[in-house]
């Protein structure tokens, strides 16, 4: 395939409104037109989609072609002489203009839409002043999905809506209701599959769809945007934070909403609504301050989450140096290790693949995640490859994932802990016809494969399937989850991948756990455990440093500073302060210890350039997207070439679980404690488990059941969920607070339950 | 002009006229005597018959020709621009304004600020506004702009305050309920043409 599209790359030259561009064959007269700023108005288009072609405004004339063409959908060809405004262009748009605007309600006044509305702007652009046509009006209630609502009567069909949630999000929730005036998109399952990401809602054109929670308390244009990069996970997206003055009352700056560069890029449900986790109520509290450096002073190990900026990472790195203690994050530290071991083989300082790689493969294998909830950017990026380069999805992992079935071709189970094996079987599996260095054939050739599949009771025959279902596939990615990195074998795993990686052509996608672990990985040596006198960033310890506000001294929460974070493209991307914040930040503390800097920013450029950083200030950052659509916000980090050996270890007898077992794990939507903070995302936080599961466990839905996990009594209500199967519940950890940055047992743990309140009680 | 000009300005003929006034007693005497005649005759109250005719007119015959400002004041042009009034429907009694937000956007001295909330019946409410008239230039923008209707300049022109700063907030602008049948259409600024009834186009139905 690839060999017929070389093919097909060959320069070609067109000329557009009498301007002659030369270009390369395989984009559309839209494209080409926009790359050299020739502008064709368009009302369907969006760029990150493949082209819809449902409203005709962006017909152009072609010589020596008969009718109009939809310059969305053609491609340029050699020689086209293209005209994208004569005369009967303008009619024609002008009465695609007319026809959306027929019975189109007069409440611009009131529309939350209004000032960056796409038919409002069209409207004045064609000059349609009045209705000439008519049809008959009806009744069409405004529906509620979750935290969007639909105002039908709003809607002109232009199914930018059902596009993103398809190919996008991949969870072809909406769909179209044609009939003519009476036609409207329909959420058919919103109680299911609808993970109120808002992706459908950012890309709508006018104000058909919006946030419930931000509709009609504020007039676009009076909202300030500050551009920033979403801080909850590893994605690290692109977003805007949009402020303005709580009320009239209240002077202090609130976000009203997150906003983003729809266009080209996506967003998960988590940041677009789980926003307002700011820490307000800090102020400098001199008493506080002194007694949390004092704390520092006789710190043993500084601990901490990951869910910090780089700048802060290496703050704590200077802090440790100059009181002399040890830096301990529970969060990342397997991840941590993981990385060293897997670039031990790979030879590289960082993983291959990005999103950008798993949206344009054909083959992809999920393993050790329950990636929607893990990483819902992944999760998009599989959809985008299903939908677009027909990809075949083998989802790996203990618990199947019933929301995901339509983008997984083949699901294969394997036992709780058994992830050493697996990823031995993918090794042997994948390898197969591999020129692979003499110690790792003889590693493979040991392995005991009839053993190993028994033990993590994937069958040799699933794994023929693996093969079959991959038949003829040519781009190969692996994305790696969060389960391995605190499994007990997490470095001979990591090798294992790495040879994976380096010794077939998959490319690997390695999902960090949080928001900042890769950071926090490459410029922190951490230490496996906290002893001693602890003081914690945003981590349980003895001295608590937090920004949920709930600690022994305030710190601002991430849309509360400035600095960067790494993401899972490898990519340092810039955070901005949204809202103010008045108390003590770490760089205070710092400078009481005599190594902080004038500024937390300061830091950007210092940190460390033999991990890949490029000592570029954070002041030049950018964080935009070019007005193609690339991606240049802050900068990749450079990959580094390290020394690469092959020591892995036999696969011993795999660790097994009986009885009832639980997996750690926070949905998309409430992914952590700052969710759990903000408003509309906090969720009660339940163990989720089957009906069998119920059963073995002797339990019933809303019984109250206690618990013991990682040497912690959890109290939680049960609640069957039905899409569940199997024995394994699933547990949230975001309404544990700091201790849920502590958490660093690996996700699978066998417990035994309590019933200690009935469901009435 | 040099200066001579300007020293030696020819002034002209001119055409003066002695009144006859007759002629001013010099001695003591005839000082007296000029005193006693005009006492005697009363020439004071002849000068002051029409002052007196006037004030009389005024106290008891309802005829004054002043205003007793500050208790009274004149009527205003419905041109001129005072404090805002907000109105409301006539019909309902709800208020007009939509919180469309264009006054508070198009204010050149940013002294609008408003509420919006999503209400009980799935509304746009204006849960508050407020103009600082410390600062409001009184330039008509925000009634013009608004499509509503709804604010509008009033006549209330005094706007002397304690504070630099002083607020009215929406309560204060708001016709009161009691008053809302003398609630009068505003001709100024913004205020349709007497010719909009004919502009109207209707939309076409079908039905
Ligand atoms: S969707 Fe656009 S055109 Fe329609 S009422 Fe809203 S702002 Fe106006
Ligand atoms: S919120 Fe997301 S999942 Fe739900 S309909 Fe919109 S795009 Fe689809
Ligand atoms: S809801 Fe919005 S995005 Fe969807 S079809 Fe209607 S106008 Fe388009
Ligand atoms: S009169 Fe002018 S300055 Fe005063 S509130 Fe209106 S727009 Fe603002
Ligand atoms: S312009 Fe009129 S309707 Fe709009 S917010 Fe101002 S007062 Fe209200
Ligand atoms: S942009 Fe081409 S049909 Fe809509």
């Amino acid at each position: 395939m690839s060999e017929v599209k070389r093919k097909q790359t060959k320069e070609i030259t067109v000329t557009i409104d009498g301007k002659s561009i030369t270009t390369e064959y395989g984009k559309t007269i839209l494209e080409v037109a926009r790359e050299n700023d020739i502008y064709i108005p368009t009302m369907c288009y969006l760029t990150k989609v493949e082209p819809i072609a449902s409203c005709r405004m962006c017909v152009v004339d072609v010589e020596g072609v008969d009718g109009m063409i939809l310059s969305c959908q053609e491609k340029a060809v050699d020689g086209a002489v293209i005209n994208t405004n004569t005369k009967e262009l303008e009619a024609e748009r002008q009465n695609i203009m007319k026809l959306y605007d027929v019975n189109h309600p007069l409440e611009c006044g009131v529309c939350d839409k209004s000032g960056e509305c796409d038919l409002q702007n069209k409207t004045l652009e064609f000059n349609v002043s009045q209705q000439n046509f008519t049809a008959k009006d009806m009744y069409r209630p405004v529906q509620n999905w979750g935290f969007i609502s639909y105002d039908p009567s709003l809607c002109i069909m232009c199914e930018k809506c059902v596009r993103v949630c398809n190919e996008i999000v991949g969870s072809e929730q909406l769909q179209v209701s044609t009939g003519g005036y009476k036609s409207t998109i329909i959420n058919t399952k919103p109680e299911n599959n609808c993970i109120s990401c808002g992706e459908c809602m950012a890309v709508c054109p006018v104000g058909a769809l919006v946030s419930s929670d931000f509709k009609y308390t504020s007039n676009a244009w009076e909202l300030n945007k500050i551009p920033s990069s979403c801080a909850l996970c590893s994605a690290g997206c692109q977003m805007y934070y949009e402020v303005k003055p709580e009320s009239i009352d209240n002077p202090t700056e609130k976000i009203f909403r997150v906003t983003n560069e729809y266009e080209f890029t996506s967003m998960c449900g988590a940041g677009r609504f789980g926003f307002d986790y700011a820490n307000t109520t800090a102020f400098k509290d001199r008493a506080k301050f002194e007694r949390a450096v004092e704390a520092f002073k006789k710190a043993d190990t500084i601990t901490f989450s990951s869910s910090i900026t780089n700048e802060e990472a290496l703050m704590l790195t200077h802090i440790a140096k100059a009181i002399d203690a040890k830096l301990s994050c529970p969060e990342a530290y397997g991840f941590s290790k993981f990385l060293k071991a897997y670039s031990s083989v790979s030879g590289k300082s960082l993983w291959g693949g990005d999103l950008a790689t798993l949206a344009k493969s054909d083959a992809i294998i999920s393993l050790a995640t329950r990636v929607k909830d893990d990483a819902p950017m992944v999760k998009n990026h599989i959809a985008m490859a299903v939908k677009r380069e027909k990809a075949q999805v083998v989802y790996m992992h203990p618990i199947e994932d019933s929301h995901i079935q339509n983008l997984v071709t083949k699901f294969v189970k394997y036992e709780a802990g058994s992830e050493e094996g697996v990823v031995a079987l993918l090794l042997e599996l994948l390898t197969r016809d591999k020129e692979l260095p003499t110690e790792l054939k003889s590693f493979i050739d040991e392995l005991d494969i009839g053993n190993l599949s028994g033990e993590s009771s994937i069958s040799e025959e699933e794994l023929d399937e693996i093969v079959a279902t991959f038949w003829k596939k040519r781009r190969f990615s692996l994305i790696v989850g969060e389960d391995i990195y605190n499994h007990p074998e997490v470095e001979n795993i990591a090798k294992m991948l790495a040879a994976i990686e380096k010794y077939t052509n998959y490319n690997v996608v390695v999902t960090p756990p949080a928001s900042n672990s890769l950071g926090v990985a490459l410029i922190c040596d951490l230490e496996p455990e906290a002893t001693g006198y602890t003081v914690g960033y945003n981590c349980e310890a003895d001295f608590n440093l937090s920004s949920l506000g709930d600690g022994d001294l305030d710190m601002p929460a991430l849309n509360q500073q400035e600095g960067s974070i790494v993401t899972i493209n490898k990519q340092l991307v810039p955070l901005n302060v949204a809202l103010g914040y008045d108390g003590y930040i770490l760089n205070d503390i710092a400078n009481e210890l005599g190594v902080g800097r004038k500024y937390t920013i300061d830091f950007t450029s210092e940190l460390p350039k033999d991990k890949g950083f490029k000592g570029i200030e954070f002041d030049s950052l950018a964080n935009n997207f070019s007005k193609y659509g690339e991606d240049i916000r802050g900068y990749k980090l450079e990959v580094i070439n390290v020394e690469s050996k092959i020591e892995l270890n036999d696969v011993e007898d795999l660790p097994s679980f009986d009885g009832i077992v639980v997996y750690n794990v926070d949905s998309a939507q409430n992914p952590n404690p700052f969710t759990q903070k903000s408003k509309l995302t906090k969720t009660e936080p339940k163990l989720l488990g089957s009906k069998q599961f119920a059963m073995a466990a002797k339990v019933k839905d809303g019984d109250l059941v206690e618990f013991e996990l990682n040497g912690k009594k959890v109290r939680r209500v049960f609640s069957i969920d039905t899409s569940l199967k199997g024995t394994i519940a699933l547990n949230p950890t975001s309404d544990m607070g700091l201790s849920a940055f502590a958490v660093s047992s690996y996700r699978f743990s066998q417990i035994n339950i309590n019933k200690v309140g009935g469901a009435n009680e | 002009m040099s200066l001579d000009n300007l020293k030696n300005r020819n002034v002209g003929v001119q055409n003066y006229k002695m009144l006859d006034l007759g002629h001013t007693p010099e001695t003591g005497w005839g000082k007296f005597k000029q005193v006693l005649k005009r006492s005697v005759k009363l020439e004071l109250f002849v000068g002051l018959k029409v002052t007196m005719r006037e004030m009389f007119k005024a106290l008891f015959m309802g005829e004054m020709h002043t205003v007793k400002y500050p208790f009274e004041k004149l009527p205003i042009s419905p041109r001129y621009r005072a404090i805002h009034e907000m109105k409301r429907l006539l019909e309902s009694g709800h208020y007009r304004c939509i919180g469309c937000g264009l006054c508070e956007k198009i204010c050149i001295s940013n002294c609008i600020k408003m509420d919006t909330r999503y209400d009980e019946n799935q509304r746009k409410e204006v849960s508050d506004y407020t103009i600082n008239f410390g600062r409001c230039i009184f330039c008509g923008y925000c009634a013009e702009v608004c499509p509503e209707l709804a604010i509008v300049h009033g006549g209330r022109y005094e706007t002397a305050s304690e504070q630099r700063a002083s607020y009215s907030n929406f309560e204060d602008m708001l016709t009161p309920m009691d008053q809302l049948v003398n609630q009068k259409e505003y001709p100024g600024f913004g205020a349709p043409t007497p010719v909009a009834d004919k502009n109207i186009k209707k939309t076409p139905l079908a039905y």
